[in-house]
């Protein structure tokens, strides 16, 4: 008795010992559980809110497009069909003004995805994008160049102001220039609604590179949740 | 002399001014257009305008439409009419009938000449032609590099030619070229064009001059708006009003330092006849502006119906068909965009 009284302190304090180890692992466990399914939560949120803009970027470039097309519809009946039409278009070989750059990035958990970049009116931008400098150049050597008539009023803003956005309106003008020389293809002087038209589709682009980001981002979601759906299931 | 026209004039116009007048009668009315802003489909246009003068130009025409097609066969319908006042008239209403296509030659010679600049094919270009502004040789302007070739190719034996004379030069055909050479010759046949009307005097001459004044001027203030941002110098500008009409001179010399629309109005509205044209546009905005103008055209070109005995019945009627098929391009453009609620932003109702 005596004995089997020393015995259990012993047996008492190893099963105690082994509970709290039980306990310690089951804490463990559970505290690896936990993280686990806050990442997985952390995925399917991030799944559906990539979904979520993907389905509202959709809804913004459809409603864009239209206001693009009518507008486009309202030059033409300003203008006159015969001014503003496909048979207008230029087939003769020239760089495009608009670029696009794909890239592989990582995201926050290390997975690679597709990442779009819009290059805006490359064709003056050059040495400052890095890609297709070299067409650029071409292009700039090659095509008709505008006979100048002097100086153009947007021109002489750069000069009255200040040091700090001078830069800005310096690049501005010079977009400026550039929409005006991708419209010449109607003629030079358009009707504003043409120009409306184009602003208008300008930005359908870059809603359009919106949602090839948001769009790999959603994939790339899906692909998370998709491989810890099938990870709990095996 | 004004005033004895009715003495004279039936003799060789009284046939064609009851033609006129018939085909007047022809044009559509607010109820048709109110059919046709309800229209769903172009099928439906279609449809609607079977019932009218259009009917049998359109209804061998196999679906889907297209907004072209609707337009291009409302035009036919036009030449034909015009076709057939031409080969009746006689001296000088055959002249003056000439006259009014010469704004359309101008149209179809830029047409070919910048689409034959972005290498494309010159068939493709002569589809797409006014078919009131052609003439035999004007496949022959695809040959040209620049415009001393253009006039001594081609256009030296159409009725273009006199206009020719302020821009012939020996520079290459560019964009910016192309257009200064648009609105010259534009310009040269406006001036000539007022003054034939000047000099057949009467009625036909106070009404043509009153039309034409409107036309000068709606120009110069679409160039104006127009060139606002562009490279082209105000001494260019100038150059390309023309040498007649309520806002010569000094609304010109206004016009031309004007770096945005609402200098424009400011300078417009201190001639009575715009001021109720830009009263209609808020500050800033320049949307509404052509409706606004086609508006003041209709209402000039039905006013000149109310007078007899000259030619201008026959200018106003092109115009207002030509604004007819402006309102079916239109419609048919919100229609097929199904964007009705914006069908109403440029349809100008003529009766």
């Amino acid at each position: 008795m005596a004995q089997q009284e020393e015995e259990d302190p012993h047996t008492q304090s190893s099963e105690i010992g082994e509970e709290e180890e039980e306990e310690e692992n089951d804490a463990q466990i559970g505290e690896r559980n936990g993280k686990r399914q806050s990442v997985e939560d952390r995925h399917a949120l991030q799944f559906l809110d990539s979904l979520d803009d993907y389905l509202i970027q959709m809804n913004s470039l459809s409603v864009i497009l239209r206001q693009g097309w009518l507008e486009l519809a309202s030059a033409r009946h300003s203008m006159g069909a015969s001014r503003v039409n496909g048979s207008m278009l230029n087939l003769k070989f020239h760089s495009a003004s608009t670029l696009v750059r794909v890239t592989q990035d990582d995201d926050d958990s290390g997975v690679e995805k597709a990442c779009f970049t819009l290059s805006k009116w490359a064709s003056f931008d050059n040495g400052k994008n890095g890609f297709g400098e070299g067409k650029f150049r071409e292009e700039k050597s090659d095509g008709p160049q505008l006979r100048h008539r002097g100086a153009s009023p947007l021109s002489e803003i750069p000069e009255k102001t200040s040091p700090e956005n001078g830069a800005s309106l310096i690049v501005d003008d010079q977009v400026q220039k550039e929409r005006l020389k991708s419209l010449r293809i109607f003629g030079t002087l358009v009707s504003p609604k043409l120009r409306t038209a184009q602003l208008s589709f300008e930005t359908a682009l870059e809603k359009l590179v919106e949602i090839a980001n948001t769009r790999s981002t959603l994939l790339s979601a899906f692909d998370q949740v998709k491989d810890e759906l099938e990870g709990t299931k095996g | 002399m004004y005033g004895f026209e009715a003495l004279t004039f039936n003799i060789h116009g009284g046939y064609l001014e009851a033609i006129v007048r018939g085909h007047r009668a022809g044009l559509l009315t607010a109820a048709d257009y109110n059919n046709l802003c309800q229209c769903e489909t172009l099928d439906d246009i279609k449809m609607h305008l079977s019932a009218t003068e259009y009917g049998p130009y359109l209804q061998n025409e196999p679906s889907p439409l297209h907004t072209t097609t609707i337009v291009e066969k409302c035009t036919l319908k036009l030449v034909d009419e015009y076709k057939h006042m031409l080969c009746q008239a006689t001296e000088p209403l055959s002249t003056f009938l000439e006259y009014i296509t010469y704004g359309h030659m101008i149209d179809n010679v830029v047409l070919i000449v910048t689409g034959t600049l972005h290498e494309r094919d010159v068939q493709e270009l002569l589809e797409k032609c006014h078919p009131l502004g052609m003439f035999d040789s004007i496949a022959t302007l695809a040959v040209a590099q620049n415009m001393r070739e253009l006039y001594r190719l081609v256009l030296v034996d159409t009725p273009l030619a006199p206009y020719f004379s302020e821009c012939i030069t020996s520079e290459d055909l560019d964009d910016m070229n192309i257009e200064i050479m648009r609105n010259t010759l534009y310009k040269a046949y406006l001036e000539d064009f007022y003054k034939f009307c000047q000099k057949l005097g009467g009625a036909t001459s106070e009404i043509m001059s009153d039309l034409l004044a409107f036309e000068a001027d709606r120009r110069a203030v679409n160039i104006t708006i127009n060139s606002i941002g562009t490279e082209l110098t105000r001494d260019d500008r100038r150059k390309l009003y023309s040498s007649f009409g309520l806002l010569y001179p000094y609304g010109h010399e206004e016009l031309a330092v004007c770096e945005d629309i609402d200098q424009v109005r400011s300078v417009m509205e201190k001639y009575p006849p715009y001021q109720s044209i830009f009263s209609k546009l808020s500050y800033g905005e320049s949307q509404m502006l052509d409706k606004a103008f086609y508006e003041e055209e209709v209402k000039r070109h039905c006013l000149a119906f109310e007078q007899q005995f000259h030619y201008g019945v026959f200018f106003a009627y092109m115009r207002l068909r030509e604004q007819e098929i402006r309102n079916l391009m239109w419609i048919s453009e919100c229609v097929a965009q199904n964007q009705k609620s914006r069908v109403h932003d440029s349809v100008v109702f003529i009766f």
